[in-house]
């Protein structure tokens, strides 16, 4: 195999990564290929793709808060791969910044001027966006963007990661929202991974679309009371998302769980072996007596 | 650095266990010199093959595989057919044999269903091992029903020492559930999609001495060990897939509302501080 297919291969299992532990997989993956150099410039994209896709976080220099990196959060999108110029938008301090994406960490801050009509609006969904965070997310951050090319869109992102790697278990929760104001229409997308590995490997995988529709009471023209309205209608939908997730572990718990394999047999006692064997077998095998070797 | 084989077992740890297949494979291809370390040391979903003499299904995994061919326990064939594909000795055969009928008849008794097959070999120092496979697949029959498969991989080594056995057992369960939903337009405009996936694998060990009377006392024997511990693994996994992701997902988010319990604590602090003066 050819030192690039290997890479691409490997690229892949980065890219599959559970949450929190991207750099338990790096470390296989650079012990399997052995070959830090080509390794190092080969996997550049997939980490990088991994980190846009995952909404990692980032703390911005200067503030005291953290902003999600994703595709969103790119300030200039000029091609789909990242060159030295690369920079991401924290809009909650209107600050850019550089990325590292090996070491996650930002550099170089600089000020960015946010669009006037768009900027009202989206503040205000970032207050009520940080409210619904602190209501239910214990450990979550959010960033609220406005589009760059039309002012009555928003993008909402919400991230929540617990990483317990002594207690062998990760969780995350990813959330989007894009509102548009003009078209009245909310489209949602939640995905939870979970990652519980003691003595195994298991994984709670899940993706979530909803389109929802909004209520003629929101007008950009009036802020703080229609992102209030817009977030409402958010709780409502993650929180039914919640119970509707319950509720699925409950009927696989209950059905599918059970159909696969009983508890005990019908007889409600376990099997009786020597019956079994005593019926099962004719004279041919009792007879050959005296143990197997 | 690591041995490459304990980094690529880390990384079955760690990636989504519905991409095991197509991740083991690309292993094999990034390091053919580990291929059969790892073909041996990673289970994998059991493939469900045909016995052509007797029309029979049975599972194929690593134990009945010579070159590419996988032999089957009801005919002793091996498919595509081989000339000299490896065979237990007569007189294991013949235990392989009731070894099948017996842990059949446990797999009616328990999945209700699905496919069992035994393997056994003959080892070097005098004893031998087996591997105990049950496979069952759920095919729902509306949309809103879950699918669902559980692979049960049971290899054990006994080795007998007068009229005692000692077993060693290293029991694999993998089990896969998977529910898709999709719900058309509401009258509030409102229309969802999804598919929640709960997917992996649990493996434990575990030894034990039984007395010996005859060839079949390894039959009665493994099947109580083997039975215990499905019955065991199967209370773990019900609590691992359905209790410990389940609170890690409320970890994550609570559905009640964090501000009014930290209100509600506060408040609470507050009138025991003023009863209290």
């Amino acid at each position: 195999m050819e030192v690039s297919e290997r890479i691409q291969a490997v690229s892949k299992f980065l890219l599959e990564s559970p949450p929190g532990e991207i750099n338990d997989v790096l470390n296989d993956v650079r012990n399997i290929i052995a070959d830090d150099e080509s390794l190092q410039q080969g996997i550049a994209p997939a980490l990088r793709e991994y980190n846009l896709v995952q909404f990692i976080t980032v703390d911005i220099p200067g503030s005291n808060h953290q902003s999600i990196i994703s595709k969103i959060a790119l300030v200039n999108k000029s091609s789909d791969r990242e060159d030295a110029s690369e920079r991401f938008l924290d809009p909650r301090s209107n600050t850019t910044f550089k990325f590292d994406h090996l070491s996650l960490e930002a550099s170089d801050p600089q000020p960015y001027e946010p669009d006037a009509a768009s900027e009202p609006f989206r503040t205000a969904l970032e207050a009520s966006t940080h409210a619904y965070l602190s209501s239910h997310f214990p450990d979550g951050t959010a960033s609220v963007f406005s589009s760059p090319d039309n002012p009555t869109v928003f993008i909402i992102q919400i991230i929540a990661n617990k990483y317990n790697p002594s207690n062998f278990w990760s969780g995350r929760w990813r959330s989007e929202y894009k509102v548009n104001l003009e078209l009245r229409l909310v489209q949602g997308k939640i995905g939870v991974n979970v990652h519980y590995y003691e003595q195994g490997n298991v994984q709670l995988a899940t993706n979530h679309e909803v389109s929802l529709s909004l209520p003629p009471t929101i007008f950009q023209s009036s802020p703080t009371q229609s992102a209030a309205k817009v977030l409402a209608l958010i709780e409502s939908e993650e929180g039914e998302y919640q119970t509707s997730l319950t509720e699925t572990y409950q009927d696989m718990s209950e059905k599918t769980y059970k159909t696969l394999r009983r508890a005990l047999p019908m007889t409600r006692s376990k099997m009786d072996w020597d019956k079994v064997m005593g019926y099962k077998l004719g004279a041919e095998l009792s007879a050959g007596k005296g143990g197997f070797s | 650095m690591s041995d490459p084989l304990d980094s690529m077992l880390d990384l079955m740890r760690r990636l989504p266990p519905t991409q095991i297949e197509e991740n083991v494979s690309a292993l094999v291809d990034i390091c053919p010199d580990y291929a059969d370390d790892l073909l041996g040391s990673v289970d994998q979903p059991l493939k469900v093959k045909t016995d052509s003499a007797t029309g029979k299904e049975y599972l194929a995994c690593d134990y009945n595989r010579d070159g590419d061919s996988y032999r089957s326990p009801w005919s002793n064939e091996y498919n595509p057919p081989l000339d000299d594909g490896t065979v237990p000795s007569v007189k294991l055969r013949k235990l392989e044999i009731a070894a099948n009928e017996a842990f059949d008849t446990y797999r009616e008794m328990y999945y209700e269903g699905g496919i069992s097959s035994v393997y056994l070999w003959d080892l070097d120092d005098g004893g031998f091992a087996g591997v105990v496979l049950f496979k069952k697949v759920l095919t729902p029959s509306s949309q809103t029903e879950s699918t669902g498969s559980w692979d049960s991989i049971h290899v054990f080594e006994a080795s007998e020492r007068g009229r005692q056995a000692h077993y060693k057992l290293t029991s694999t369960i993998m089990l896969k559930m998977i529910n898709s939903s999709e719900k058309q337009a509401n009258e509030d405009g409102k229309k969802t999609s999804g598919e929640i996936g709960l997917s992996g694998s649990m493996t434990r060990q575990s030894e034990h001495d039984f007395s010996v009377q005859d060839s079949t006392s390894h039959i009665t024997n493994t099947g109580r060990i083997i039975e215990d511990m499905e019955i065991k693994m199967r209370g773990l996994l019900q609590e691992v897939y359905f209790g410990k992701t389940k609170d890690i997902v409320y970890d994550l988010r609570s559905v009640e509302d964090l501000e009014q319990t930290r209100r509600q604590r506060d408040l609470q602090k507050e009138l025991v501080g003023f009863i209290k003066r």
